[in-house]
């Protein structure tokens, strides 16, 4: 039996390859991704456990929050200077250094544009002197040892064209200063952290350029060779005041590298997502191909049961079949998937999402995984045509009376019903939850079961969209579409594979439309400033800007109102939380906040936090309620709550007055500082030449602003919408592989046509039709089902601030119309064959 | 009922026939397209011996064979292959006995088209996990004049070769019964001459048991027997026949 399955699987090697391609792609796209990560954790591994190779220890603030952000990173306060004369007196102690880091330190390039990121912060860091302690390693030139000296990472040096005795102006926490490059730094062995850029000043300038004068954040300790290190470390910490701690340097190299990994797992998370859904509709061509073979093979595999193969060695035949083809296409995808690491690096830096260079890392688990999933999906894609090859009966094989039994089954009828229902309760389920698995499973219900019924209406609908082809193409169209129309069950699984990739691409389109509609109608909702100022460039704003912004900002001509906004982490009821502030003193002419209870900008200027009401209805509060809070400066307090808002998508959940704000967190930077003018936004030339000292801020109008939200999420739907094109290809994969499999059923057929007059063109012409009739099919049963899933997931996020419910038309057409081209561009290959059949041996053919 | 009791216990006397059906009915269809391909057949096929099968075109010769050799289930009836009643096999009883106890040949599409000759050949052999006997073989290839078409794919083969490499294939389990329907429908006169003289020496030769469906005269005098069907039923048979009088019959039949 292995012998016939070998032999018949290389007997259709163009079959093979169609099929296979599949799951090739699906597989080389979670190859790809998981060389990716892997070659990332391995770079991060290795540039902090190079770093901390030699710090034996490192004493610092103990976390301000007993749990932990989203944002993995603990929040510490800054140590007193004082503390490193007793560290430095500990026995068993070589030396202990302390150190500074802080942010912004924006370099200006030399076109007098600040230098951004993309997404990775501006340090500012000390430059520690002893290179045993140090993270910072002098590639050129000599370390900074003045306050107007400043070491460069060497990336940044190379990219901007910098050298060591260049002038550079640096943006920072205060006002912008201009330094005099003094040498180049690494970043332990990188030159660069992960984009990041460094610059490196003496420690006084560092302790003052960042308010930290008689502070450190952190003391990096060197142990005497030879010491006893657990006697050492204990003899620190009995030294050390409460709230501060001494841990490893191979803690601290452990908690980055948890740290970035968790970054890079959201990361590889997100990609794996789509592998997936690429495997799903993969595995609908596989079946869909394996139905047409079995079907095709029938008197074989008739042939077999009469000269004695049992149901079982059939059975397992064409799972074999499926598996050897997994496993060939599997590791065809592995390959390419290394490739397709690279060219995943490419995607993302095309949307600015600029990664660190490493060797490729191929790790065992990325081939054992392909393998698995890519065999797996295929094996369980051929498990119904199996059963139905074993149901053939043995006469089949000679018997002139083939039955046809295409009618459809009831029970199909019912287990792609109960499929679909069982899929919306469990997606209803999960979007009001939410739980994300569960809207992935009932959307994967709603496809199998929309995939089983879809052959009940595959053959009216063929019908009426042939009608236009047949009239435009005459005989042809009418031949293509009464194809189409003939194997309703060919036409519905064919086209299945697109209407899954499809019905992703509406609901994107939805969803995004939704998303991009609601972030306009809140802006206007939550914002009443003329002008928002923002810093340009590292991810939208999260770095924050210089103090200064704001006061300069103040004394411009027609400017009537200033608001400076703040964000930052607090703990609430024992889970941290983001808090913003914002000035008390010009809160109505700058913000819109609609109260539900209590009142704004007073409760502010008395120090009161305000939430709004989805927090206070989720925590049961009300205005009055006093609330134990923390920070990571000031430690624990309760908060009385002054006033509840409706949601506001640019404030959040918490809101809290500035001088309250100032008072519980260290030197906080702006995110934003948001303008009233008297004349309306009709001043910009006089804001922008008014801080044309920072180029790292952007000024928008109100406007402006809701267009580049707008532009951020638009760039967002274009990195999920190239991400999908794979199930879209995919799908097209499969159109051209069914398109094939019935030019070479029709041989015969297509033979009588030529013999009886029809021309290459006009059997070309049939051929398109039907693909294009198949495509347009699967187009518009999955862009009416994704329309319906987009609806539901935005109606779903309500809350979290998609308020409006778009529905696309124009795009949605315009998918249609690309799907039908996609099906003409499908059927070309297929369209050639079959005009290119001879037409003696068409007919004499078998 | 004594005949029932005899034929499933076999008597003590003699052994069974190789095959047997009694009442055997099958109907095509339902209500008034209904048709009635085997109307109560009663007919048995003698072991060592070669028997032909003959009658009109529609006259039920072809569903006769599939229904004695369990490829399809009788509406009503009985059949035996030895002493075993095909009824009460399971899928897999019955898919033994195909691969172990029965040959097929077919007017044509006998060959799986992906595998060779030889490798058709075994194919009987390779799916019960036995080893093939080599000697068997090469004699089977030689008599049937096929050893050098062995990695021949069919489509490579004439048709002649085709059914004889279908024949080889028959054999090379050493059934207990060859069926055999038109096996040379499809080949000129020699090939067909050929092909029934084989058959005749495995008879004689080696005491094979075939039934063979066919519809020419020249052909059944080959045969030990002939049976004739129309309509369903059988019409009587012939012993010893010579062509002339197969051909007399025949004559009759139709008329
Ligand atoms: N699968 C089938 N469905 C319907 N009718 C059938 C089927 N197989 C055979 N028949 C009918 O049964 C009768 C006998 O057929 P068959 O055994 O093939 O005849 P023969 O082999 O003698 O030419 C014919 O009338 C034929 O039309
Ligand atoms: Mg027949």
């Amino acid at each position: 039996m292995w012998k016939v399955t070998l032999k018949g699987l290389l007997a259709h090697k163009l079959r093979l390859a169609l099929t296979g391609l599949a799951i090739v792609l699906g597989v080389t796209f979670i190859s790809g991704t998981l060389v990716l990560t892997d070659t990332l954790h391995n770079t991060f591994d290795t540039l902090f456990g190079h770093i901390y190779q030699k710090v034996d220890f490192v004493v610092r603030a103990e976390t301000a929050f007993t749990s932990n952000g989203q944002g993995g990173g603990a929040q510490r306060k800054s140590i007193p200077e004082s503390v490193i004369t007793s560290v430095r007196n500990t026995p068993g102690v070589a030396g202990a250094e302390g150190n500074i880091t802080g942010v912004p330190a924006q370099y200006v390039a030399k076109d007098g544009k600040a230098i951004t990121t993309g997404g990775a912060p501006n340090l500012g860091l000390s430059y520690d002197p002893n290179p045993q302690l140090s993270s910072l390693t002098l590639a050129e030139g000599s370390p900074p040892t003045t306050s107007t000296e400043v070491a460069m990472d060497e990336g940044t040096a190379q990219k901007y064209g910098f050298h060591p005795g260049d002038r550079v102006k640096i943006l920072l926490p205060g006002v912008p200063e201009t330094f005099t490059i003094s040498g180049l730094v690494r970043f332990g062995t990188a030159n660069n952290l992960a984009g990041a850029t460094l610059a490196a000043f003496d420690l006084p300038t560092a302790q003052v350029l960042f308010d930290q004068v008689g502070h450190y954040n952190s003391i990096n300790i060197l142990a005497q060779p030879g010491a006893d290190k657990a006697n050492v470390q204990r003899a620190i910490a009995r030294g050390l005041p409460p709230g501060v701690e001494v841990v490893t340097g191979q803690t601290v190299a452990n908690e980055n590298t948890n740290s970035i990994n968790q970054a890079l797992s959201f990361f590889s998370t997100a990609l794996l997502v789509f592998a997936f859904i690429s495997l799903f509709v993969g595995a609908f061509t596989i079946f869909n191909t394996f139905s047409i073979t079995v079907g095709q093979r029938t008197r074989e595999l008739a042939l077999l049961r009469i000269v004695g193969a049992s149901r079982r060695q059939l059975f397992r035949s064409v799972l074999l079949e499926a598996g050897l083809l997994g496993l060939v296409a599997s590791l065809v995808g592995l390959g390419l998937g290394v490739l397709g690491a690279l060219g995943l690096e490419a995607l993302l830096k095309g949307f600015g999402i600029t990664l660190p260079s490493g060797p490729l890392i191929f790790q065992t688990r990325t081939v054992i995984a392909c393998l698995v999933v890519g065999i797996g999906v295929t094996v369980i894609a051929a498990i119904s045509p199996a059963r139905r090859a074993v149901r053939i009966p043995p006469v089949a094989a000679i018997s002139d009376h083939q039955g046809q039994a295409t009618e459809l089954s009831t029970r199909r009828l019912l287990v792609g019903g109960v499929f679909a229902v069982a899929g919306i309760a469990l997606l209803a389920v999960g979007l009001t939850k939410p739980a994300i698995q569960l809207v992935g499973l009932g959307a994967v219900g709603i496809f199998i079961g929309i995939g089983m019924l879809a052959p009940t209406f595959a053959r009216p609908l063929a019908s009426v969209l042939g009608r236009p082809l047949a009239g435009i193409l005459g005989i042809s169209g009418r031949l293509g579409r009464e194809n189409s129309m003939r194997s309703p069950r060919r036409t519905a699984q064919t086209s299945s594979a697109l209407m899954v990739g499809l019905a992703l691409v509406a609901t994107i389109a939805v969803f995004g439309a939704s998303l991009s509609k609601s972030a306009t109608s809140s802006v206007d909702n939550a914002i009443s400033a003329d002008y928002i100022i923002t810093a340009a460039g590292n991810g939208g704003g999260q770095g924050g800007f210089s103090n200064s912004v704001a006061p300069v900002a103040a004394r411009l001509p027609g400017v009537t109102a200033v608001s400076t906004v703040y964000a930052g982490q607090f703990e609430f009821q024992r889970s941290v939380s983001s808090l913003a502030a914002v000035s008390a003193d010009h809160l109505a002419q700058t913000v819109i906040l609609r109260m539900d209870s209590g009142t704004s900008a007073p409760a502010l200027a008395a120090g009161e936090l305000l939430v709004d009401t989805t927090v206070a209805n989720s925590k049961h509060l009300s205005v009055g309620s006093a609330i134990p809070v923390k920070f990571a400066q000031t430690g624990s307090s309760t908060m009385r709550i002054g006033g509840i808002y409706k949601p506001n998508a640019l404030i959040g959940s918490f809101l809290v007055g500035d001088s309250f704000f100032l008072s519980h967190f260290n030197n906080p930077l702006p995110i934003a500082v948001l303008l009233r003018t008297s004349s309306g936004p009709t001043i910009t030339p006089t804001v922008t030449s008014g801080l044309s000292a920072y180029p790292n801020v952007k000024i928008q109008t109100r406007s402006q602003f809701e267009q580049s939200q707008q532009a951020q999420v638009n760039q967002l739907l274009g990195l999920v919408y190239a991400l999908l094109a794979l199930a879209v290809v995919i799908s097209l994969i499969g159109i051209v592989n069914t398109l094939m499999l019935s030019v070479f059923e029709r041989t015969h057929e297509i033979g009588l046509l030529r013999a009886v007059g029809m021309r290459r063109r006009q059997i070309r012409a049939m051929i398109r039709s039907e693909s294009v009739i198949i495509a347009v099919f699967g187009a518009l049963i999955g862009i009416v089902v994704g329309s319906v899933l987009g609806a539901a997931l935005s109606a779903s996020l309500k809350n979290q601030g998609i308020t409006d419910i778009v529905i696309p038309v124009p795009n949605l057409v315009v998918f249609l119309v690309l799907a039908a081209l996609l099906g003409l561009g499908a059927a070309a290959w297929p369209a050639r064959r079959a005009a290119k059949l001879d037409v003696l041996a068409a007919i004499a053919a078998d | 009922m004594v005949l029932t009791d005899q034929a499933s216990t076999g008597t003590a006397a003699s052994p069974p026939p190789a095959a047997r059906a009694i009442d055997l009915v099958k109907t095509y269809g339902k209500g008034d397209a209904v048709v009635r391909a085997l109307d109560a057949i009663n007919v048995e096929f003698e072991r060592g011996r070669f028997t032909a099968v003959m009658g009109p075109s529609g006259s039920g010769k072809s569903t006769l064979m599939h229904c004695m050799a369990g490829l399809d289930t009788p509406t009503s009836g009985r059949t035996f292959v030895g002493s075993e009643e095909i009824g009460l096999l399971d899928d897999s009883g019955l898919t033994q006995m195909r691969r172990d106890r029965i040959g097929f040949v077919f007017q044509s599409f006998n060959l799986v088209p992906t595998l060779t000759a030889g490798e058709n050949i075994t194919l009987p052999a390779d799916l019960a996990g036995a080893k093939v006997d080599q000697e068997w073989f090469h004699y089977l290839v030689e008599q049937l004049g096929i050893s050098d078409r062995l990695s021949h794919r069919p489509t490579e083969m004439s048709g002649g070769q085709q059914q004889r490499a279908a024949c080889a294939r028959a054999l090379i389990n050493r059934p207990d019964l060859i069926f055999a329907d038109e096996p040379t429908g499809n080949l000129d006169s020699n090939s067909s001459a050929e092909m029934l003289a084989f058959l005749r020496r495995s008879v004689t030769e080696f005491g094979q048991s075939i039934v063979m469906v066919t519809h020419d005269p020249r052909g059944a005098a080959n045969a030990d027997r002939v049976v004739f069907l129309a309509d369903g039923r059988v019409e009587g048979e012939l012993v010893s026949p010579t062509a002339d009088s197969v051909l007399e019959r025949m004559k009759r039949l139709g008329s």
